[in-house]
């Protein structure tokens, strides 16, 4: 029941954080894997002292909702996370915050969509080739040809760095990333 | 604070020492440790020089089903590499370990059948191994299964504990999106029965181990200069 008296309220802190994944992740999907891994790590009777709530998430960066003691908590519930619906994600905490409009003007850059679409790119070297898949800055994931080479890490693409690729910025091709 | 992380680069993992080295950065790690076990055989781990901010030290790791094999590894490995892991399979590679000064950490298999022993415990107090938390089950695993590892790895810890041993946790992050921040994997360490200040502690030694394992030892406390 909620309190009209702002003492008697519970005190809530917000968590910012980055979504890294291998494909596309909807709001939905993404707290139901929250509330899974929550339920999981801490039972019924943890989850009713730490109500989560997601308030917003634009497919990269979110913010959640949770209560001030269970900062902690929380950190290793979205640490917990390792896939969603078979994608292979990573949640990284970016920082806590007392009120929302501190934490969106601090930690929420504006909107980078991860999109799984093949780059149109190809790369052949002695120990690896296959397909870019995306490329955002330094960083390259590419679609090895041989499917072995990512077994027993679950993911589906190498990560790699333009410095791998002998491009980066010093001998850059023409293309942004140099490549 | 200086966070180290011991992980798997391409080809025995999915990401290469320069993408690895790129998420530390940005996640607040002072250095990485890669533990491949051939470690000559990692993928360009030149390019992750070019990366500024981030010590990047390229260690081994041995995993070996038998004693002979474990002892061999590491007599072949421990001159050119500052940092020797050894992954416990059995409970004789895991007591064989502990007994090798020559051993940095030693990651115990936290399940319940082979509970890390008194005697182990005290050959690694003796030798000086720190004894390695590899706290990727508790992303990995769910129900039942996690269960059974915290179990063990808080009765590991209570053995750790009682005999003052050097304690060290990682992700054993195979690929970039298997790394965590800091701060994260206290927080993980935490749920698995650590105290935060052991756990910070923990965070922190790889990098000190490699520290020591760089400077040159004529004998025990001598150095040279």
């Amino acid at each position: 029941m909620r309190s009209r008296l702002p003492v008697l309220r519970t005190r809530r802190r917000y968590l910012a954080f980055a979504l890294e994944a291998e494909g596309e992740i909807q709001p939905k999907e993404l707290m139901g894997e929250i509330h899974s891994s929550q339920f999981s790590l801490f039972g019924d009777a943890g989850a009713a002292k730490n109500r989560l709530k997601l308030i917003s998430f634009d497919g990269r960066f979110g913010l959640l909702r949770c209560h001030h003691i269970y900062i902690q908590d929380t950190r290793a519930i979205l640490a917990s996370i390792c896939s969603i619906n078979g994608i292979r994600v990573a949640l990284r905490t970016k920082g806590v915050f007392g009120t929302i409009k501190s934490a969106t003007e601090k930690y929420i850059p504006q909107l980078g969509k991860i999109s799984a679409e093949n780059d149109g790119r190809r790369i052949e070297l002695e120990e690896v080739s296959g397909w870019i898949i995306r490329t955002h800055g330094l960083e390259v994931d590419l679609c090895p040809d041989d499917r072995n080479k990512t077994k027993g890490s679950d993911t589906r693409y190498l990560g790699l760095t333009s410095f791998d690729l002998c491009g980066g910025h010093e001998d850059a091709d023409g293309t942004p990333d140099g490549l | 604070m200086s966070f180290y992380e011991c992980l798997k680069a391409y080809p025995e993992g999915s990401a290469s020492a320069s993408r690895l080295a790129l998420t530390a950065k940005r996640l607040g790690y002072r250095g990485l440790i890669i533990c491949n076990q051939e470690p000559s055989k990692v993928f360009r781990p030149e390019a992750a020089d070019r990366i500024k901010g981030i010590s990047l030290t390229i260690g081994a790791e041995i995993k070996a089903t038998n004693t002979r094999a474990l002892r061999g590894r590491i007599m072949a490995l421990r001159g050119s590499y500052p940092f020797l892991a050894v992954q416990g399979v059995t409970e004789e590679t895991v007591r064989a370990a502990c007994e090798d000064p020559n051993v940095d950490l030693l990651l115990h298999p936290c399940d319940g059948r082979r509970p890390f022993t008194i005697a182990s415990a005290r050959a690694a107090k003796l030798n000086r191994v720190a004894i390695g938390f590899d706290l990727s089950p508790l992303m990995r695993l769910r129900g039942s299964s996690r269960a059974r590892w915290l179990e063990a790895t808080k009765r590991n810890l209570k053995l750790a504990r009682k005999f003052d041993l050097a304690l060290v946790i990682t992700a054993n992050a195979r690929s970039h999106l298997d790394l965590r921040a800091p701060r994260d994997l206290l927080a993980l360490a935490e749920v698995a029965g650590f105290d935060p200040g052991e756990a910070a502690a923990a965070l922190q030694l790889p990098g000190k181990l490699v520290e020591l394992n760089r400077k040159k030892w004529l004998g025990p406390g001598v150095e040279l200069l």
